[in-house]
């Protein structure tokens, strides 16, 4: 038996539900085929996602998985172009020609898909960045002059909560897009992914008592991102988040993280999603989405 | 005296590589060993940090080497730490980090001009604000000038000499001078 799990046409943290909702029970009994065929456009933390999915498979030692690639041509390349397939290939056994990458990336992507998996792929994801953000972050969205700096913390730090918390490795990817739907502006979006133990699994030793019966996956994440607790001893953890969350409360933006079955996010005035969804389909390790919007003119 | 400890120098000794962001806190343990290595050698009153040659510094750099350097000193020889060379992103990370310790620090910011980052009681900011950037400052006269009772202002002054923020000597109390 092969469980097929269908790729959203537009995917996007919101259809990610559906994508995570497919695989049933973890790690899936069956054989997988993500069948991303009618994949019309999927945002980093879509494309991240798809590939926690096969790491967390081939950690658990199931069958190596299927995915289909696009049919949209226009679609594919953009795909390989962020580095998608570079890394899907490893994971997935890919069914449908595949595009070569061209040697340089579209201006919109910040940072192409990259592996995190030591401290020292934080040091080059920075480096990278640090690089190339400043015209798009000050030109095209309006930041103050040195956001770059602030906006490579939020990205260290978050690619920092993989090395240390997830127990495995993970993946980035920054782009910059038009968020027509909720916003009708410009973004940057910081999606990072691992398929760890996830934020319960790494507080529950430390904080599960606190919370009593009310402990689980929506406990956990709001003991991260809401008290700053971490699962070290030393008082100085847990400021990463607490720094984030500054930054975005200036640019009104917005976090989402979502670990196991429970998603919660800091919502700005501008997005309409839910402060906490809890029982929703489980799915390994922790997913972070931070989304930056242009400034409006008058806060420029 | 003053002894000056480049960080950016200390971070390319520590990671091997040209490296100018202060990111994650295995490189922040590592530069603030160098930095401990450097101080044991050294008979200096004041160390002056210089971050000029930093791009980048986040949250747990900041807290590695600042907020911890800054405790460890407190447990070993009594020493003044003063900063320089920071970045505006750079004093929102060390100023994070320090008040969420209960811990402050005197950075030289715009021509040398002193600014307390992190923690400290609303009198002491008060007092540090009002006493004179060189030379020693009298508590009498500093009370005068913001209109408390001596008292008051001696309080916040012990305050800042018991964080290390300024220095008294014989019923003086004097700035912290890097020049």
């Amino acid at each position: 038996m092969t469980r097929v799990i269908e790729v959203p046409t537009h995917f996007d943290d919101r259809s990610f539900e559906q994508f995570a909702a497919g695989f049933g029970n973890w790690p899936p009994e069956e054989k997988v085929l993500v069948d991303a065929r009618g994949a019309q456009w999927a945002s980093p933390y879509g494309l991240i996602g798809m590939l926690t999915a096969g790491q967390a498979i081939a950690e658990a030692k199931g069958e190596r998985p299927l995915l289909t690639v696009p049919t949209t041509d226009e679609v594919k390349r953009y795909w390989a172009r962020i580095g998608f397939f570079r890394h899907a290939a490893e994971l997935f056994e890919l069914h449908g020609r595949v595009p070569k990458a061209s040697a340089s990336g579209p201006s919109d992507v910040l940072l192409d898909v990259t592996p995190v998996r030591a401290m020292e792929d934080v040091h080059q994801v920075v480096e990278k960045i640090t690089e190339t953000a400043s015209k798009i972050l000050h030109g095209e969205l309006g930041l103050e002059r040195n956001a770059t700096m602030r906006f490579s913390m939020a990205l260290s730090e978050s690619c920092q909560n993989i090395v240390e918390h997830a127990g495995t490795g993970g993946w980035v990817a920054v782009q910059v897009y038009t968020f027509r739907r909720r916003l009708g502006r410009r973004v940057a979006v910081i999606a990072v992914s691992d398929g760890g133990v996830g934020f319960r699994r790494s507080l529950e030793s430390t904080h599960a008592k606190r919370f009593g019966e009310r402990w689980g996956d929506g406990a956990a994440l709001e003991a991260a991102l809401i008290q700053g607790v971490s699962r070290f001893r030393d008082p100085g953890r847990g400021q990463g988040l607490a720094g984030i969350k500054g930054f975005l409360d200036r640019w009104k933006g917005k976090i989402s993280i979502r670990s196991g079955t429970a998603r919660l996010s800091i919502v700005p005035a501008w997005d309409d999603d839910l402060p906490l969804a809890d029982h929703l389909a489980f799915f390994p390790g922790a997913q972070v989405q931070i989304t930056i919007p242009a400034q409006e003119a008058d806060s420029r | 005296m003053i002894e000056t400890i480049r960080i950016g120098h200390l971070l390319r000794e520590a990671t091997s590589s040209p490296y100018r962001n202060l990111v994650t806190r295995p490189t922040g343990v590592a530069v603030r060993n160098r930095i401990e290595d450097a101080l044991s050698r050294s008979d200096c009153l004041t160390a002056l940090l210089d971050f000029s040659d930093i791009e980048l510094l986040d949250f747990s750099c900041a807290d590695e080497i600042v907020a911890k350097l800054l405790l460890t000193q407190a447990s070993q020889r009594r020493r003044f730490m003063v900063l320089r060379g920071l970045r505006d992103d750079q004093h929102e990370a060390i100023e994070q980090v320090l008040r969420h310790h209960r811990l402050a620090v005197v950075a030289m910011v715009h021509g040398d001009e002193p600014l307390l980052l992190g923690w400290v009681s609303p009198d002491a900011r008060e007092a540090f604000a009002c006493m004179p950037r060189t030379g020693p400052s009298a508590p009498s006269d500093l009370a005068r000038a913001l209109g408390w009772p001596e008292p008051r202002m001696r309080a916040a002054l012990d305050a800042l000499a018991l964080l290390l923020l300024i220095r008294p000597e014989d019923g003086w109390y004097h700035p912290l001078l890097v020049a």
